[in-house]
């Protein structure tokens, strides 16, 4: 456990005891193949690219992907083999910077060569990223079937670059090899929500996410910038060495304390948390795989590592991961709020998403790498899971996800696994007991509620309610979907095209309409959808076995072990911490969190099963009573969040441009650039009378131009010789 | 009292103030106002230059403002009488008394060149021309064209007259001690006598013939100079001009007086030839091409038609009918 | 200047000068003025004139015969000039019929 206060006295050996031991990386030239992992999702997308100039029908593009995809997944398992833990491995690929010049000056030379550091951290998130893009690949090959020879091509070519491009991310071996990937993954994330291009949501939410997007990633460019500035090295490895040396590394005066800073702005525009976190609800405009792949599982997930990989950087600044601590426990709690009042099913789980990546933050700044990195993981693989049934659910009842058209679907022949695996995934959110989501959640929760720091123990208690929120809304989703009677209304044809719950501005789900449609049928998944579901659900569960060998069999967590070998070992030790209230801070909240489990499934089960009008009725409770007015309508307005933006940005800008159109229009443009032409015509007009066409004019000209001569000559030429 | 160039151009300016009166056509009375300021004016600027030129013989210079003053009086009478003939005639008043003021310069042969040139040639080319283009006036009340009768713009046209004068008198007369110096730098100082001694040293058979005719002798007996600088063989003692002949076989000096000296006609004569040969040539060449000039202009002009101007040019007939060559 | 005029007369010199730039000068205010196209270029050679006096003036001071030697050029020039000009004036007249310089003021370069 990290123990700020030593922090107060930066000796080299105190920094070397807050960052940790790193080991120090070593060459390993025989792992060549090890770019493979990058190299074969790169081969599919290009191969995609042939296929959609040739204008393939089949579903060739698929198979492509899925095989390359698979093969990345042996390629790290077998690298995992082969190293499991111990050094970091440094694989050179090839030259790509290089450049040096001569001065009298300490920078002499930049170099980022193309090459992978490939530590235990890389390949546990490896691991699952790898793994899960195969099954999503799966999935979706079957999910996106109605598209074939339409745009099938283009999904599977965006699913590749995206996979080639967080292998990039991952395995990078420095920061500009790193923000190459990074921008990979922005520009593969932007081509696969922008997919459905006709529909100007879609477009518009693209544009959305790339832009905020962009301003994280103006804050890790210039943190990348920083630390060459500051360290003289962009690579990992040599990085890790200086930092051990210290807060005062480098060279000192402001420039480390603002490093983290950035970098913690990237993060956040990646992984959707407050300021930059309005992109992720409306990119579940792209296709569900999409959504399950990239905004929940992998892509969204980068910010985290990237703090994590540079853990000893934030690690010398007490304040930064204080930063990140509040950022992502507030982010933690407004995003679950907002979720308990959405009726699109996926919507909700996008905020659950960004809720859920509050609490992998919350787990980095409070001093926990672990219980983050085993939070990622275990949310990798429920969050796959309920975004995959969620779009099962749509696959079968042509686009419908409105939580308020649909009920009772376990019951509906042919959703039967698909509804038990998504109460599995349900379950696992909320942190059931002894579920693997359990022990990464209480890993954090622990950490900061034991913290010395007052201000982490608040983050913890804020923890605790939210896990109750959390628990509160998933169950709300599956008791309305998922349970009760049944009844479903088809949505629209098109595939994943829900047009309306953009803004939530309908009723609550007051009373069912039992006019279904009788002439739509919804037909359930067939394997290829199926068999991904229950490899994830399997995952999912079986997620939770390093912690079980830690408690029942007094083994190691292997997920600790692997990130305590990583540079993120900084917090990867035992999470003990203070006593709370009496009990060990890990005790209390195991107790308050189960509690708060049980609890919020049971309010939802109230609201949402047994009496449907509670809900209606709290409701309208809520706003009858002047103090709660604003709840309902705030939460489902999701805190007006975007508005503000809008109002704060956008309205200026738009205003700014304007008056910049008009001052290029009429000062530039009529008076500059005009008025320079008109100067000559004027001059010319000036001066026109002086060609006429009368003879005598040209005469007196003449002897103007005489006189003016002479005048010089004897009276100033001649002077001036005399 | 006001310096000598501000009166000048005080006096510039009543004299234009006066032309200007003269030249609008107006009542008598204010046309003889304006001559009489005109007058007035050119009398005072004529006493002001004369001023300028201190020293002299002491004798009033009658002659050069009379023969000035006329040609003044004819030059406003050119520009201002409505009838052209006369315009010409008063233009010959202005050459005549310019060859007086020649004379008094003592440039006889250049008087007496330009009135046989000038009023003799050239003013009776433009009597034949004026005859020529003659054209009767529409009303018969006068006998002058409309637009002879009045000028343009009389005003401005002696504004810039007025102008042009007062920068030529400025440059001209300024007493300054600047101007003086500058002046002085400019020109030579060279008494006009010792130009003509050195002009007659330059006109050896002259000299030969003056020396024969002094020691009498015939015109074949041979006869050399000796000088010592062979370009000024009249040699000078300071008081004295004279030359040292070889003659019969002895050396004599012969003495020149001033009556030996040539006259203005030699002088030109032998300075045009002896140092301006190819301006000669030139000027024979200009007047070679004067002439042929004066022979295109006056060819009759043929009005061609258009299909004659498109045969000429190579192209084909507009139209189709056979053109009889009439005129259009 | 003036004191070198009086060693050659200088009255007469100075008076033919004064001459010589009012001739100019009277000349330059009649070709400006005047819309008769055969007075203008009488006035023309009334400019002539005053050159030529002035030419002669300067040449008595400077007491060598260029001065004179010019004006027969001047002389020359002038002839020539005069013969061309007026049988271009000629056929002008021909054209429209009337000596007014106003008929030809189309010429103009706008």
């Amino acid at each position: 456990m990290l123990n700020f206060s030593l922090l107060a006295d930066a000796t080299d050996h105190a920094a070397a005891t807050a960052i940790g031991v790193i080991q120090p990386a070593v060459d390993a030239p025989d792992l060549k193949w090890a770019g493979l992992i990058i190299g074969l999702p790169a081969l599919s997308a290009l191969l995609c690219t042939i296929c959609g100039a040739m204008r393939v029908r089949s579903k060739l593009p698929a198979f492509i992907t899925i095989v390359a995809l698979i093969g990345s997944f042996v390629l790290t398992c077998m690298l995992f083999q082969q190293l499991g833990q111990g050094a970091p491995r440094v694989v050179g690929l090839f030259e790509w910077m290089s450049f040096s010049w001569g001065n009298a000056d300490r920078f002499q030379s930049f170099s980022a060569p193309f090459a992978l550091y490939v530590d235990s951290l890389t390949l546990f998130w490896m691991l699952f990223v790898t793994g899960l893009g195969s099954l999503i690949a799966i999935y979706a090959s079957e999910y996106m079937e109605s598209d074939v020879g339409k745009g099938y091509t283009r999904f599977f070519g965006g699913v590749s670059v995206f996979l080639a491009a967080m292998a990039t991310l991952v395995m990078a071996s420095n920061l500009v090899v790193l923000y190459l990937g990074w921008e990979g993954v922005g520009l593969a994330s932007y081509l696969l929500i922008g997919y459905y291009y006709s529909k100007p949501s879609a477009v518009a939410a693209a544009k959305k996410a790339f832009i905020m997007n962009r301003i994280g990633d103006l804050g890790l460019a210039l943190g990348i910038s920083l630390i060459w500035v500051n360290y003289g090295t962009v690579d990992y490895a040599t990085l890790f060495s200086v930092l051990e040396a210290g807060p005062t590394a480098g060279h000192g005066d402001w420039m480390p304390g603002a490093i983290p800073f950035l970098l913690m702005l990237g993060a956040f525009g990646k992984s959707a948390q407050i300021p930059l976190f309005t992109w992720l609800p409306d990119a579940m405009e792209g296709p569900t795989p999409v959504s399950a792949l990239i905004h929940a599982a992998t892509m969204v997930t980068a910010g985290v590592y990237l703090i994590a990989r540079m853990y000893p950087l934030f690690a010398l600044h007490e304040d930064a991961l204080a930063t990140v601590a509040w950022v992502g426990g507030l982010t933690a709690f407004v995003a679950a709020t907002i979720g308990m009042a959405q009726y699109d099913m996926k919507r909700v789980w996008a905020y659950s998403t960004i809720s859920q990546l509050g609490y992998m933050f919350l787990g980095l700044g409070v001093g926990t790498t672990f219980g983050a990195g085993y939070h990622v993981f275990t949310h990798a693989f429920f969050k796959a899971l309920l975004f995959l049934t969620a779009g099962a659910v749509m696959h079968g009842f042509a686009g419908q996800i409105d939580i308020r058209k649909l009920s009772g679907l376990r019951k509906v022949p042919g959703f039967r696994l698909v509804s038990y695996l998504a109460l599995l995934g349900c379950l696992w959110l909320s942190a059931l007991p002894f579920s693997a989501a359990f022990f990464s959640k209480d890993t954090i929760l622990t950490a900061a509620l034991g913290s010395e720091r007052s201000d982490f123990q608040f983050l913890g208690w804020l923890g605790l309610l939210t896990a109750g929120i959390t628990a509160y809304y998933t169950f709300r989703v599956w008791f309305r979907t998922f349970a009760g009677p049944v009844h479903f209304e088809a949505g629209d044809d098109q595939h994943d095209a829900h047009d309306d719950t953009h803004d939530a501005h309908h009723a609550p789900v007051a009373g069912l309409s039992l006019g279904a449609k009788h002439d739509f049928h919804p037909h359930g998944p067939r394997w290829a959808i199926r068999i991904p579901l229950i490899l994830i659900a399997i995952g999912a569960v079986a997620a939770g076995w390093p912690a079980y060998n830690v408690l029942f069999f007094h083994g190691e967590n292997w997920v600790q072990t692997m990130i305590a070998h990583s540079s993120a070992v900084a917090g990867s030790g035992e999470v003990h911490g203070q006593d709370v209230l009496g009990l060990s801070a890990h005790l209390m909240t195991s107790i308050v969190g189960s509690a708060a489990c049980v609890i919020g499934i049971g309010i939802a089960f109230w609201m949402h099963l047994a009496d449907r009008s509670a809900a209606d009725r709290v409701r309208g409770a809520l706003r009858g009573f002047i103090l709660t007015r604003w709840i309902p309508t705030t939460l489902e307005n999701r805190w007006y969040v975007d508005e503000i933006y809008h109002m704060m940005f956008r309205l200026p800008l738009w205003a700014g441009s304007h008056i910049l159109h008009f001052f290029d229009k009429t000062v530039v443009d009529g008076f500059l650039v005009d008025g320079t032409g008109r100067v000559p015509v004027a001059v010319a007009r000036l001066f026109q009378p002086l060609y006429n066409g009368v003879l005598q004019g040209y005469a007196a000209t003449m002897a103007g131009g005489f006189v003016l001569i002479a005048g010089w000559v004897f009276w100033i030429w001649l002077r001036g010789n005399g | 009292m006001l310096s000598s160039a501000t009166a000048m151009l005080a006096l510039a300016a009543f004299a234009s103030a006066g032309l200007v009166m003269i030249m609008r056509p107006g009542a008598r009375s204010i046309r003889l106002a304006g001559s009489v300021l005109g007058l007035a004016g050119v009398a005072g600027l004529f006493v002001e230059v004369l001023k300028l030129a201190s020293g002299g013989a002491g004798i009033p210079p009658v002659l050069p403002v009379l023969f000035g003053a006329i040609a003044i009086f004819g030059a406003a009478r050119v520009i201002t009488h409505p009838r052209p003939v006369f315009a010409a005639i008063y233009f010959i008043l202005v050459v005549i008394a310019s060859a007086g003021l020649f004379l008094l310069l003592g440039a006889d042969f250049m008087a007496f060149a330009l009135i046989i040139v000038y009023a003799g040639a050239i003013l009776v080319t433009y009597m034949f021309v004026l005859m020529l283009a003659q054209q009767s006036p529409q009303d018969g009340e006068t006998s002058a064209n409309w637009y002879d009768r009045a000028p343009r713009e009389a005003l401005s046209c002696v504004i810039i007259g007025f102008v042009m004068i007062a920068t030529l008198g400025q440059v001209l007369f300024n007493p300054n001690e600047e101007a003086r110096r500058v002046a002085s730098s400019v020109q030579g100082e060279v008494q006009s006598d010792a130009d003509l001694w050195n002009t007659l040293s330059r006109m050896p058979k002259h000299l030969k013939s003056i020396a024969r005719e002094k020691l009498q002798l015939s015109r074949d007996e041979p006869i050399t100079f000796v000088a010592s600088d062979p370009n000024a063989v009249v040699q000078s003692d300071g008081k004295d001009h004279f030359v040292v002949v070889t003659a019969q076989g002895k050396d004599q000096r012969i003495s020149l007086s001033a009556a030996d000296l040539p006259m203005n006609a030699q002088v030109v004569g032998t300075t045009l030839v002896r140092d301006y040969p190819a301006s000669i040539e030139v000027a024979g060449v200009i007047l070679t091409m004067a002439l042929f000039g004066a022979v295109v202009l006056a060819r009759k002009q043929v009005e061609l038609g258009e299909d004659e101007r498109r045969v000429l040019a190579g192209l084909s007939r507009l139209s189709v009918e056979p053109e009889s060559g009439g005129p259009r | 200047m003036t004191e070198l005029l009086a060693t050659y007369d200088a009255s007469s010199v100075n008076a033919a000068l004064l001459t010589s730039s009012l001739l100019f000068g009277i000349g330059l205010v009649g070709f400006l003025s005047r819309r008769n196209m055969i007075v203008m270029f009488l006035c023309t050679e009334l400019m002539f004139q005053g050159a030529a006096l002035a030419m002669i003036a300067f040449g008595r001071v400077h007491g060598n015969p260029d001065g004179q030697t010019f004006v027969i050029f001047i002389l020359t020039i002038a002839a020539a000039e005069a013969a061309l000009a007026l049988g271009l004036v000629v056929l002008l007249y021909r054209r429209r019929e009337t000596l007014d310089s106003e008929a030809w003021s189309e010429l103009k370069e706008c």
